[in-house]
């Protein structure tokens, strides 16, 4: 098969992602958008990986998924203290910084 | 059965182990209420034996765990700028309502998590360890930023810290899989090996769009515009003592791979990347001084200034020459010295004031308070760039630097980024030295309506400390690095051989 | 020896200004003052037992380099630092410190009821150290240091009274067309180090010689870079236009740093470039052509204008514009004889127009002045001295110096002839407004401060109104202080103007041509591989030229008598009648409104054009030239900072996709 689907695949998750951060204005849901845009990368090595036939990339993959739950726990973690405080779960209410 | 383990190099090792087993001892403290009073000290410590570990291992030049690690020059001398930082960080946190809420050695726990990744992103020499020592710096400071859980600033620097933060990662991992593609290694020098080896990789679309996608994760970490527009409002809502640390330690940490990775793994691709990133320097010159200029929150004006001397930094990377990376070290050396000397200072009002930043606020501080004001005048003078402060020498290597490999035009760029700051370095100055200190109560009244209503309100701060400028941990960091930022002015000699010997190690790849 | 002297210099100054800066809390005033007397006649010493140790040593060596350490080396540049002492600069370091010395013992008195006084002196002394970083550095790196600092002491003394608005903004005005000179300098030193492989003095200008040759491209765009720096120092044009306006320093400043030392630095680089210069020859006839028109158009202004600061201010202009002339056409030695006794007499000429302000209680316009004769006899005399020997009347120190420049144009003879007619028209003004000043203020029925100071002793205390604007003064800091001192009644003010009033009046026996020529022999070191070292007019043809001078002068004060005593109607009539003329004059030949629209207005205009187009955002829109666009570019900026996440993460898409296709072009 050819490597290009992977990489077509890859390359309209990555999309996928950045789109829904751009667009989406929960915060949770942004999270789910930036794990979106973390498994591009990830599905990415992995298909070069299978095509150049080493597994240096494959523990890289391996990292990568932690690291993107260890993210998404600090995420939930700052949502979390947020709706404690009775803020807006909304980015585009999260504008205090500005200028 | 039996197998053969990894050689490794213990001694070289020896600052990420020192690193990791502090980090351990911290977290294990917060469990025991009785020494948990004692987390700064314990930090201070951890941090004390591992530069030392750094130092002992100074002329080390050898490669660690099978390549993936490598202690040199380079990541010696910006881990000890990453450790100096985080070092004063500890102490501009005592008694901060961010360290006191998000208690005490959790809080010290992220740091030093934070620091180790720093540690190991100045020594990696692959794609893994490289991701791996980025996030681990990347994910302790998002939790860091919010930690002042009171401020509603504060929770926003945070999330927006963390969104940014973390597309900037996805941007570098997905070109990191591109350069994968094109050269079919992890190490950076089999990367370049790999691309070189490689029929025509090295002007081939896959890897140029990969360096272009890693170039943009880096610019994130360093706020290189457009890539900076957390920048101003993470440093602004942060706890003032983690935007200390995260203005210094980040961009030695993020500088050194930035350097590794460039000119190491795609060193072959100089003509290619030299003209982007020399873009990039110049946009994030005028960005980060425009930005600036009519800023009335100071740590919001440091972060805009922050940009602008990132894009000075990266200056040095564009020329590709080791004449750059000398200059680049010792530019951020001598900026670590100007930054903490005056995040020092803001630390420092913010407690007397309400922890108001307002730059009004300073009115008359000269008068009042020289010991205040001078440090701050000083790290202004220096980050403007005018002698007799190592800001000016570390400017002029940059500019000589680029003329010499005929950049010329960025160079005029760093010169007119220059007078252009002078506008609002110069205002902070005037501020704190023209205004009699008669006006300053009168100026507070009217702002209080245009400060946050946490702020305004009549309730008496508990964090607030009137005697903050009396506390030795708080003027103590103010004061050596404003008397570093002069004396590296006057005799560079010593900053020089200390950037040099960051670029020597890599004189093996670069003339 | 000679150059641990040198340095003793420079760190005098520099010590008492840090301790007056430091102590200002603690030490009472006078000993501020004192402190700031005695660092700058300990500087004056050690230069003059510097200048004892260089002449110790034979003509042909009478150079030292000293450097204290090695400051940078970095890509080849070598940078030390370093001073270089040789005639010229010990030259300069006599007169900067000679006359400074005086000029502090002046404020000592002068600034008694100010409310500054600390910061008045340490500044000064700040100020002086800077000059002698200048005047002493080894190196072009060392010159800019210097250089800047300069411009950074005028800038915090011009806004000395800094709650007046007029100052502050005058201040800034200088800070800025000095910043722009700067520039010139940075960039003619890269020129040089990319060129000749160093920025030392000596190995410059040793090796220009064999790099350039004669009029080459590269060596005529340094020295016209060294020239940009040079013309916005000493305020000639087009970048004139800060100095009258840096008038509203305190009148000590206005002595020293825009008459006597600072203002002559440009004369002062031409001549330690002169190697450099005498290799670009058209760049050394632009600055000719520029000094002489600067003496031109600055003396017609000084006729018109009533201010009795500004009158001096443009004289002083108009005078640095001949020592221009003088060094840029090879008459070194006369340039900086000039220079010297312009020192002495336009000092001098401040010091008493000071104390005449002061007892007008700060007005200034001489329109207003009149029979001061009898008021204060001391001032007046000193007065007369200045303008004697400003207008170069026979025997006075100015007959001497700018007769030898005038001289030397009309023996260089060809184009330089141009010149020297336009110098003896100079010189014919010269002497005009000079006199004007005197025949307006001195004689006459006193008008009503100085009838009151003749009967009750003490000047009138008037309100304290800002002169410029005629606005109520705070009175709290930043002003001069309620008591008015006259030279009449305040020893300190009294003994600096009797000595540089006796300097004025002989200072020019220094160099009589065919009898003595001490400053060319003392020079001549340092001139000596000068292609115009050994040409100098012929003693008889100097005396010539010393007569017409002579000639020029008494017309011109004759002619002064004739329109502002005999008949007063004159003026009016021919201002009258040539109403253009006296308009433009007295507008300044309108060159706040040049720059204005060549410069200003320009940038404005696009400013305010970015600003349109963020307008929805723009706060409060462009203030002023180049800060208008910064700041209007400042505010898109911030607007595009709207603090929306999702609005970042467009812009970083931009990003992204730019770099992404940037590179897919590259890889096509």
């Amino acid at each position: 098969m050819d490597i290009e689907w992977y990489l077509v695949l890859s390359a309209l998750l990555f999309a996928t992602g950045f789109l829904g951060v751009m667009i989406r204005r929960n915060p949770v849901v942004i999270l789910l958008c930036l794990e979106l845009m973390l498994s591009a990368g990830a599905l990415a090595l992995l298909a070069f990986s299978r095509m150049l036939g080493n597994q240096d990339a494959q523990v890289f993959v391996l990292i990568v998924l932690v690291v993107a739950a260890c993210e998404v726990v600090v995420g939930l973690g700052l949502v979390v203290a947020m709706y404690r405080r009775r803020l807006p779960l909304d980015v585009d209410e999260v504008k205090e910084l500005k200028g | 059965m039996s197998f053969d383990a990894p050689t490794i190099d213990y001694a070289g090792l020896s600052p990420v182990i020192a690193l990791t087993v502090g980090l351990v001892v911290i977290v294990l403290a917060a469990v025991f209420d009785s020494v948990r009073r004692f987390g700064p000290a314990l930090a201070l410590l951890t941090y004390a034996v591992t530069a030392g570990c750094l130092i002992w291992q100074w002329n080390a030049n050898l490669d660690l765990v099978s390549g993936s690690l490598r202690i040199d020059g380079l990541a010696v001398t910006l881990s000890l700028l990453a450790v100096i930082a985080a070092a004063v960080a500890v102490l501009l946190a005592i008694g901060d309502p961010s360290e006191t809420q998000a208690g005490r050695s959790d809080w010290l726990a992220l740091l030093t998590g934070s620091l180790l990744g720093m540690v190991i992103l100045a020594q990696a020499t692959s794609m893994l360890t490289f991701f791996v020592g980025l996030e681990l710096l990347s994910i302790p400071l998002y939790a860091l930023c919010g930690t002042n859980l009171r401020r509603r600033e504060s929770l926003e620097s945070g999330l927006k810290y963390l969104i940014v933060g973390s597309v900037g990662s996805a941007t570098l991992l997905y070109g990191l899989a591109m350069i994968y593609g094109a050269s079919g290694a992890t190490g950076f020098q089999a990367i370049s090996d790999g691309l070189q080896a490689g029929d025509g990789m090295l002007s081939d679309s896959l890897t140029l769009v990969g360096v272009g996608m890693v170039a943009v994760g880096l610019a994130f970490k360093v706020s290189i515009a457009p890539f900076h527009q957390w920048t101003p409002d993470v440093y602004q809502g942060a706890p003032t003592p983690v935007t200390a640390f995260m203005a210094v330690a980040t961009k030695a940490a993020a500088f050194a791979v930035f350097i590794r990775f460039f000119l190491v793994a795609l060193g072959p691709l100089a003509d290619q990347w030299d003209v982007m990133l020399a873009a990039l320097a110049a946009l994030s010159i005028v960005v980060g001084n425009v930005g600036a200029l009519a800023q009335t929150s100071l740590k919001r004006m440091l972060g805009y200034s922050g940009v602008a001397q990132a894009g000075y930094m990266l200056a040095g990377i564009v020329t590709a020459t080791q004449a750059g990376v000398d200059a680049l070290v010792f530019y951020l050396a001598a900026y670590v010295a100007m930054n903490v000397a005056a995040f020092a200072v803001v630390v420092i009002r913010e407690r007397q004031n309400g922890f108001s930043d307002d730059i009004s606020t300073l009115r008359g501080l000269g008068r009042e308070k020289p010991l205040l004001a001078w440090p701050l005048t000083i790290a202004m003078l220096a980050l403007a760039g005018l002698p007799p402060t190592a800001g000016f020498i570390g400017k002029l290597y940059l500019i000589e630097a680029l003329v010499d490999d005929d950049w010329t035009w960025l160079a005029v760029m760093i010169a007119i980024g220059t007078m252009i700051s002078l506008g609002y370095y110069l205002r902070v100055v005037a501020t704190l030295w023209m205004s009699p200190a008669g006006q300053a109560e009168a100026g507070a009244e009217i702002d209080t309506a245009s400060l946050p209503p946490q702020i305004a309100g009549a309730q008496a701060d508990p964090f607030e400390d009137s005697r903050a400028d009396r506390r030795w941990y708080l003027v103590a960091p103010a004061l050596i690095a404003t008397a570093a930022a002069l004396f590296f002015g006057v005799i560079p000699q010593p900053l020089v051989d200390f950037a040099q010997h960051a670029g020597d190690a890599l004189s093996v790849w670069i003339s | 020896m000679t150059a641990t002297w040198a340095w003793l210099v420079l760190l005098f100054p520099l010590l008492g200004s840090l301790t007056i800066g430091a102590t200002f809390k603690v030490l009472p005033e006078r000993t501020a003052g004192l402190i700031g007397i005695s660092a700058i006649v300990a500087a004056f010493v050690c230069g003059i037992l510097a200048l004892i140790g260089l002449q110790g040593e034979p003509s042909e060596s009478r150079h030292v380099a000293s450097s204290l350490w090695e400051y940078a080396n970095v890509g080849g540049l070598k940078i030390d630092l370093g001073i270089y002492v040789d005639p010229l600069s010990i030259f300069m370091v006599l007169v900067v410190t000679g006359v400074s010395s005086l000029i502090h013992i002046y404020s000592y008195s002068y600034m008694e009821s100010d409310q500054g006084y600390h910061r008045f002196f340490s500044y000064l002394n700040f100020f002086v150290f800077s000059m002698l970083v200048l005047v002493l550095a080894g190196n072009f790196i060392m010159l800019i240091v210097g250089w800047a600092l300069v411009g950074f002491a005028s800038y915090a003394l011009i806004s000395y009274w800094y709650r007046r608005n007029t100052a502050t903004k005058a201040g800034m005005k200088a800070f800025v067309i000095n910043v722009v000179g700067d520039i010139g300098l940075y960039i003619a030193a890269i020129l040089i180090f990319k060129n000749l492989g160093s920025v030392d003095y000596g190995t410059v200008f040793e090796r220009a010689p064999e790099v350039f040759t004669t009029n080459e491209w590269e060596i005529v765009a340094i020295c016209l870079c060294l020239l940009v720096g040079a013309f916005a120092k000493s305020a000639q044009m087009p970048f004139h236009t800060w100095l009258a306006d840096a008038m509203e320093g305190p009148t000590p400043v206005s002595s020293l740093i825009h008459a006597a030392t600072m203002v002559t630095a440009g004369v002062y680089l031409i001549a330690r470039c002169h190697s450099l210069f005498e290799l670009a020859p058209t760049a050394a006839d632009v600055a000719a052509w520029v000094g002489l028109a600067t003496l031109l158009i600055a003396g017609t202004i000084a006729i018109a204008v009533t201010d009795l600061k500004r009158i001096i201010a443009y004289s002083t202009m108009s005078q640095i514009g001949y020592m221009f002339v003088g060094v840029s056409i090879g008459a070194y030695s006369a340039g900086m004889f000039h220079l010297m006794t312009h020192a002495f007499f336009k000092a001098l000429l401040f010091m008493a127009a000071g104390s005449f302000i002061s007892a007008m209680a700060n007005m200034q316009d001489i329109d207003k002045m009149k029979g001061f004769r009898k008021a204060m006899p001391f001032t007046a005399a000193m007065f007369i001295i200045g303008a004697l020997a400003l207008s170069g009347f026979p025997g006075t120190s100015g007959w001497f110096s700018k007769d030898e420049i005038i001289d030397f144009a009309h023996f260089r003879g060809g184009m330089y002839d141009w010149m020297w007619v336009g110098m003896l028209i100079g010189a014919f003004m010269t002497a005009i407004y000079s006199f004007r000043i005197i025949f307006r203020i001195l004689p006459g029925p006193p008008c009503e401060e100085a009838e009151y100071l003749e009967q009750h002793g003490h000047v009138i205390h008037g309100e304290p109104k800002n002169p410029a604007t005629g606005e109520l003064e705070d009175t709290e800091v930043g002003y001069p202080g309620e008591e008015h001192h006259i030279a009449e009644q305040a020893g300190g003010m009294k003994f600096a103007m009797a000595v540089l009033g006796v300097l004025a009046l002989i200072g020019g026996l220094l160099q009589i041509p065919g009898v003595d020529d001490v400053i060319t022999k003392f020079l001549e070191p340092t001139f000596e591989n000068s292609v115009f070292a050994h040409m100098h007019p012929s003693t008889e043809d100097s005396w010539i030229g010393l007569g017409e001078g002579a000639l020029i002068s008494i017309a011109g004060i004759a002619t002064a008598w004739l329109l502002y005593i005999k008949r007063p109607d004159l003026p009016v009539k021919f201002r009258q009648r040539f109403s253009a003329i006296y308009t433009l004059c007295v507008n300044k030949w309108y060159g706040d409104e040049i720059v204005d629209f060549l410069i200003v207005n320009p940038v404005k205009a696009f400013g305010r054009f970015c600003n349109r187009i963020f307008e929805r955002f723009a706060i409060d829109g462009a203030t002023t030239g180049v800060a208008g666009l910064t700041r209007s570019a400042g505010a898109a900026v911030r607007d595009l900072q709207s603090g929306l996440l999702r609005g970042y993460a467009v812009l970083m898409l931009f990003g992204i996709l730019a770099i992404a296709v940037y590179f897919l072009i590259r890889s096509i």
